[in-house]
């Protein structure tokens, strides 16, 4: 296949729109679709080719692995990277790594529509802003969840179709052989630099020793991980479980004689799960997302409309914290509001609200992006070059669902158990079992991808050693530089 | 005098930017909290505690506190310090603490503040203790990661 069709760009179209959202996919879509290996993979699947679309964005998602998102901070556009890999792989007949490494510049085109995407927001804030100013009363819900999304729709779409453009322009230079090898010792260049990144960090040197023994074992006897990695992904479940359980005893409790019922805080909590990146800006962040969240419940609380609208804008300050482990504070929040309206308390929720967001924040990203994300990601990719495709989509889905729960079970227990819930929390993964072992964890699952992946490219290509070698060393060299220059910077 | 290796203004405090990347960059082992409202609060002095990664001691205390604290001898710590606003690392220049250079790194929006760069903002009151700031010498470095190029306001 050489051509591709207008419902092909449609739907890869979408994907990216949908994939580099983060709204309107149940909170997971940033653990899922954004993920190079499941936008490879559904790219593969669109335009027919289903392995090598996976393959592609595994590789995407190699170069990736190093990277932390911390408060919206990004390398480059992992989703677009991958999506365009795949389509390279499967259209021009590129190898996973090549395709890799001649997509890796568009990375930084998708960055472009994140950081215009935080600016462009604050539009909507201003508008909603004056509209209440106004008297207007205006919808939270079309501010925050709709007009964003609707933008954000026509924004990605025209990169898509001018990334799309742009690898067409190349497709006849890719066809020459010395093109090929320089983006394949391109490709190597960058997933080096990406793992021994990755090794720095850890810095632990039994870490070292298990990446070398998985390495050796993955490229002298070709050994399958697939048996190791699903025990290691069943443990990880059972353990998060165990922490985030809720103790049903002390449910309603304390709450008697409540306004707000169950149904009510699960649809808050589907509303901030669905938009809490809906309208991310850089002048308050979430806060408009907060707002939206809380709602239905205000709403419910305050009879007189004018009343209601006048706590949900207040709800749109500045708001940001970590949106799976920080909803304790929505919980929490929303008891507060509650208990306002019973006459029992009188509070400043906006001090409550800041105080608690960037602790939770904090702690939040050190195990939802530090452990969790790059556990599972790593694990489906070792799947995934282990040849056990299926079985690296379930890894994902792990993912999804051990987000979904913490996420879930922290909102009520907000709610129902109040804000020392938030300190437990905090405190479970503090001394998480799981965040104390995983760094050996990941070097070791690391170490059996870069195995697999010397194995698989033996299958597509013969590359002259030297040149490979000179692409290690240009990483190392790289990476040095990069490192004495913050020493430098830290003298100054 | 303790050993200052980075004084922030940052209204997240201790959020994932500074846990995540100044942190271990810096190789910082001590964090101290200066904020009068959050010393006198139980409630959020034990979830700051409670939040901050184990082998981190962080200490919350009152501008006060913080000044007679910090100029006492060092003890070998990279200590990192961290406000929600510049009133009170300004207090704290004003009670003698020897401090290089103030970083900034997220002043979120809030009334009467006006936006300064992306994810920074500042009344014009605040902003005038920045240039008081600066006349005493001290650079003033709007900087949220440590590998994002530093700004002047």
């Amino acid at each position: 296949m050489e051509n591709i069709n207008y419902i092909n760009v449609f739907l890869i179209s979408l994907l990216y729109f949908w994939g580099s959202n983060t709204a309107l996919s149940f909170g997971i879509g940033y653990y899922t679709l954004y993920r190079p290996i499941i936008s490879g993979m559904i790219t593969g699947l669109i335009l027919g080719d289903f392995k090598l679309g996976i393959m592609a964005g595994a590789v995407v998602n190699i170069i990736y692995i190093d990277f932390v998102s911390t408060g919206g901070s990004l390398k480059g556009d992992q989703c677009l990277t991958a999506i365009i890999a795949a389509v390279c792989a499967i259209l021009f007949r590129l190898s996973p790594i090549q395709s890799a490494a001649f997509s890796y510049a568009f990375g930084y085109i998708g960055i472009l529509i994140w950081k215009y995407r935080l600016n462009i927001n604050s539009i909507f804030v201003r508008k909603y802003d004056e509209k209440y100013k106004e008297g207007k009363n205006p919808n939270i819900t079309i501010y925050n969840g709709v007009l964003p999304q609707i933008l954000l729709y026509f924004m990605s779409s025209l990169v898509m179709l001018i990334s799309l453009f742009l690898i067409f322009l190349f497709k006849d230079i890719v066809k020459f052989h010395i093109i090929q090898n320089i983006l394949f010792l391109f490709g190597i260049y960058l997933i080096s630099l990406s793992v021994i990144n990755v090794l720095l960090k850890v810095k632990n040197k039994k870490g070292n020793f298990i990446f070398l023994i998985s390495l050796f074992l993955a490229t002298i006897f070709n050994f399958s991980y697939v048996f190791i990695i699903l025990l290691l992904m069943i443990l990880f479940l059972i353990i998060s479980y165990k922490d985030f359980y809720i103790e049903k005893n002390s449910y309603l409790k304390n709450k008697e004689n409540r306004l707000l019922n169950k149904w009510d805080l699960i649809y808050s909590w589907f509303i901030w799960m669905n938009f809490s990146h809906a309208c991310y800006n850089f002048e308050r962040l979430q806060g408009m997302a907060f707002a939206q969240s809380i709602k239905n419940i205000i709403n419910k609380l305050y009879k007189d409309k004018i009343n209601a609208s006048e706590i949900i804008y207040r709800h749109t300050e500045f708001f940001n914290t970590e949106p799976n482990i920080g909803t304790s504070i929505h919980g929490y929040i929303i008891s507060l509001e509650e208990e306002i309206i019973l006459g029992k308390e009188s509070v400043d929720i906006s001090y409550i609200k800041k105080g608690m967001m960037g602790f939770a924040a904090g702690m939040g990203d050190s195990f939802t992006q530090v452990v969790l994300t790059p556990f599972y990601v790593s694990s489906a990719l070792l799947l995934c070059l282990d040849n056990s495709y299926h079985l690296s989509l379930l890894a994902v889905i792990s993912l999804g669902i051990n987000i979904l729960y913490i996420s879930y079970t922290g909102f009520m227990q907000g709610y129902y158990l109040g804000r020392d819930s938030l300190i437990k929390r905090l405190n479970i993964i503090k001394n998480s079992v799981i965040k104390k072992y995983f760094p050996l964890v990941f070097d070791g699952i690391l170490g059996a991808c870069v195995g697999k992946l010397i194995l698989l490219n033996k299958l597509y290509q013969e590359v002259n050693l030297i040149y490979f070698i000179f692409a290690l060393i240009l990483s190392v060299i790289y990476i040095w530089i990069a490192k004495n220059k913050g020493k430098i910077l830290r003298r100054s | 005098m303790k050993n200052i290796v980075l004084t922030r203004i940052d209204d997240r405090l201790l959020h994932g930017q500074v846990v995540v990347s100044w942190i271990p960059s810096l190789k910082i082992n001590e964090v101290l909290i200066v904020d009068d409202e959050y010393a006198k609060d139980d409630f959020m002095s034990s979830l700051i505690k409670e939040s901050s990664p184990n082998n981190i001691t962080v200490n919350v205390m009152s501008v006060e506190n913080s000044a007679e604290y910090l100029n006492l001898d060092d003890n070998k710590n990279n200590l990192l310090i961290l406000s929600r606003n510049v009133e009170n690392i300004y207090k704290l220049i004003e009670l003698n603490v020897k401090v290089s250079t103030v970083n900034v790194g997220g002043l979120g929006y809030s009334e009467g503040r006006k936006k300064i760069i992306n994810s920074i903002h500042m009344s014009d009151s605040e902003l005038e203790i920045f240039r008081k700031i600066e006349l005493k010498g001290i650079s003033v470095e709007i900087q949220m990661l440590p590998s994002d190029k530093v700004q002047k306001i």
